[in-house]
């Protein structure tokens, strides 16, 4: 693979904002569907900006925050459960800020049920939420990370990493190989 | 990062085979068939011991070779003889994918089998039965894991579709599948769900969008360079848009009661009321059971999206292009490939793929189905709590009236944009079926024809797979303009019969085909062969059950 690279280079705000635009992009998507949508229902516009405000701009900050920490090294690559552990706190707090909003705009109670009884829903749900981002990001980022790599340090870092962790598992699978000498019954 | 294909570290078409002194497995005694009997055996080597044999019919594709080391080492050519058909060359297995991957083929079932079943029927049985009759829907996903699992053992280790694999054991099953698919997937219905609610949305009806939406897949087809490239990447991204939409919505109208009845009600092993074994519910029980998940031929269909994947020997074999580049369409062999599976760093690579399509089954299959299911149940009984006169809808049957119902709850619940968001999943669901549908339909016609019917391979696969493509877009404008277009009535039941009939015919030819033509050490084992007898007995038992003892076809 050449030189070594460094796997957390460090970079500028502005490289960090740009590793940020994937999951940005896909935290925003729920919030300019509904948007969209609601333009379509003939809403208000404040209304419509609210919706798309409140849901979406929460989650877009998050979602940038992922890229950004995963591109820091906190968040390992391609790994599910962490990404679970952090909408499952993200994914409803997103949620109870959107409630407090519209009905702020609106009027009328913002929670229809209570407070842990929502929080405990929207955690449960959260979990398809996180399915669906990383499905979407694995889709988006890597195109996204060989675009800007050229003049993105940070990139290029977490190019490498994806690449480090493929040789990893490799190596994985190959040291398994060798502990149990020779293969067992087929799959 | 995942959509390329593994290189298969040797030709597809004309390599030598490994020149390594290890024999491929060695399979049990079998008496050849006379279509085998035309391949000359080596000294030492019988054709009758079913050990593989030297200089079979050469590659009809491969230009004749001069190169003396290169004859030399292909008078080594070993072959492994699966059936009456020509035995398959071996080559080496490609390494499997990282497990870092999140895609893979299963996109393409998800797109096809997430569908009107977990959106409306399930959501149905629901609210008429209770959460708890939700057992029998994960038994029913569950069982199409394992077939899935199972057609995808096929095709990784030969490179074959399973249509290929039926030839092999008798080749009337395979004309058999052939028959039965223009049958029943030629009728453009399926587009009207989707097309309708979008018609729900933008007021343009619905025949205008179906047409244009056909006419708009055929262009797109036409012109991609790689067909399975693309439409993993536009499945892909519509299956996570629908995802986290899904979520999103359910979550914004749902509340934790309806989630966690829907939840535990899977695990209500047993629970069938007595309502549910009447002539009017049990076929519609059993047909959501059956309809669970992927339906009808598109688990077969799976093992050509494998292949194109270059998901273990599909690595071998090319893709198919685009009509418009078609002349760059590499020769496609007249067979699979079989790996030495006497070889233990071959087995090794082996496990690496059956641990990749293992995943693929149990997180991306499994796991994306049971979460769609989950949040539209929860939407519908959120909409039968907002609108009582909903859940009358629903238990009455109208489809259309139904999801109007659900759209019209949600908008008076919360606000008109969730009634719009709903009509647009539903339209979401159409497009993703209808692109997989059209795709897979033109991809397994073009595959039986180019290998079962004289003279096509003159054709190519890509012109082949462009006439199915542009047959099926053609009928279904013409049955949409002038026709019914879910098929005449009169023969709607044998249509709905076929469909049925079909899901158990592959699971017998499963069996058949892992058991009969690969060898020893990677047939399935007792469990997988067990539950995939059950679901052949299932399939055909309800079937017949619900003909005889109700006069109804599941449905």
């Amino acid at each position: 693979m050449g030189a070594p690279v460094s796997l957390r280079a460090e970079g500028t705000l502005l490289h960090h904002l740009e590793m940020a635009a994937p999951g940005a992009l896909i935290g925003a998507v729920a919030g300019l569907f509904a948007m969209g949508v609601g333009m379509m229902a003939g809403l208000p516009p404040a209304l419509t900006g609210t919706v798309a405000l409140a849901l979406g701009g929460p989650l877009a900050l998050l979602g940038a925050v992922y890229c950004v920490l995963l591109a820091r090294d906190v968040f390992p690559v391609g790994a599910v459960a962490p990404l679970a552990l952090y909408w499952l706190v993200g994914f409803p707090l997103a949620r109870l800020f959107d409630s407090h909003a519209v009905a702020w705009v609106m009027g009328g109670p913002a929670l229809r049920e209570p407070l842990l009884s929502f929080l405990a829903l929207q955690a449960m749900l959260s979990f398809g939420f996180t399915i669906g981002f990383l499905w979407l990001h694995e889709r988006i980022a890597p195109h996204w990370l060989l675009r800007i790599r050229g003049h993105n340090p940070v990139a290029e870092a977490l190019f490498q990493r994806y690449l480090v962790h493929a040789v990893h598992m490799d190596r994985r699978r190959a040291e398994r190989r060798a502990r149990r000498g020779r293969p067992g019954s087929p799959a | 990062m995942d959509s390329s294909r593994p290189d298969p570290g040797d030709n597809p078409t004309n390599d030598p085979a490994p020149s390594g002194t290890r024999r491929p497995h060695i399979p049990s005694p079998r008496t050849p068939h006379p279509a085998e009997s035309d391949v000359p055996a080596v000294a030492g080597v019988s054709a009758g011991d079913g050990v593989p044999v030297t200089e079979a019919p050469p590659d009809s594709e491969a230009p004749p070779d001069t190169d003396p080391t290169r004859t030399a080492q292909a008078e080594e050519e070993r072959y492994w003889k699966a059936g009456r058909l020509e035995p398959m060359p071996i080559r080496k297995l490609p390494k499997a994918p990282p497990s870092i991957h999140i895609l893979g083929p299963t996109v393409f079932l998800v797109a096809l089998g997430v569908g009107m079943g977990e959106s409306y029927m399930w959501p149905r049985l629901v609210l008429v039965f209770g959460p708890e009759i939700r057992w029998l829907f994960l038994i029913g996903v569950s069982l199409q894991a394992v077939v899935m699992l199972e057609m995808s053992r096929y095709a990784m280790a030969t490179g074959e579709s399973i249509f290929y694999g039926a030839a092999r054991v008798f080749k009337p099953l395979m004309w058999f599948f052939f028959v039965t698919a223009i049958l029943v997937y030629i009728w453009p219905g399926h587009l009207s769900a989707g097309a309708s609610a979008f018609e729900k949305v933008t007021g343009v009806p619905w025949q205008i969008t179906a047409v244009a939406g056909m006419l708009l897949v055929g262009v797109v087809f036409t012109l991609a360079k790689v067909i399975y490239n693309l439409l993993e990447n536009v499945l892909s991204i519509c299956i996570g848009l629908l995802v986290v939409g899904t979520s999103v919505v359910a979550a914004m109208v749902g509340n934790l009661s309806d989630l966690t009845s829907t939840v535990t009600g899977m695990f209500a092993f047993g629970y069938l009321p007595d309502e549910a074994m009447t002539a009017a519910w049990f076929p519609i029980i059993v047909g959501s059971i059956a309809f669970a998940g992927p339906s009808g031929m598109q688990q077969m269909w799976y093992t050509l999206h494998l292949r194109d994947k270059g998901a273990g020997m599909g690595a071998h074999i090319p893709q198919i292009r685009g009509l418009r580049h078609a002349g760059d369409q590499e020769a496609m062999p007249s067979r699979g490939f079989m790996f030495d599976t006497s070889d233990p760093e071959e087995m090794e690579k082996w496990r690496g793929w059956r641990r990749w399509v293992s995943f693929d089954a149990m997180v991306l299959f499994w796991g994306i189905t049971m979460l769609v299911t989950v949040s539209f149940t929860v939407l519908a009984q959120s909409a039968a709590r907002f609108d009582p006169q909903v859940a009358e809808l629903i238990r009455a049957g109208d489809r259309d009236a139904s999801l109007d119902a659900m759209a019209g709850a949600f908008s008076a619940a919360g606000s008109p944009v969730l009634g719009t968001v709903f009509f647009l999943f539903i339209a979401l669901i159409g497009i993703n079926a209808t692109l997989g549908l059209f795709d897979s339909f033109s991809r397994g016609q073009a595959d039986m024809t180019y290998n079962f019917v004289p003279g096509a391979k003159k054709m190519g696969m890509a012109k082949l797979y462009g006439m199915f493509l542009w047959g099926l877009i053609a009928f279904g404008i013409v049955i949409l303009l002038f026709g019914p277009a879910d098929g005449p009535a009169a023969i709607l039941d044998v249509l709905a019969f076929l469909s049925a009939f079909a899901m158990g015919a592959y699971c017998v030819v499963l069996l058949l085909v892992n058991n009969l033509t690969l060898p020893r050490p990677i047939r399935p084992g007792i469990v997988s062969n067990a539950l995939i007898a059950f679901a052949a007995l299932f399939y055909l038992g309800a079937l017949f059950f619900s003909l005889f003892a109700f006069g109804v076809v599941v449905g």
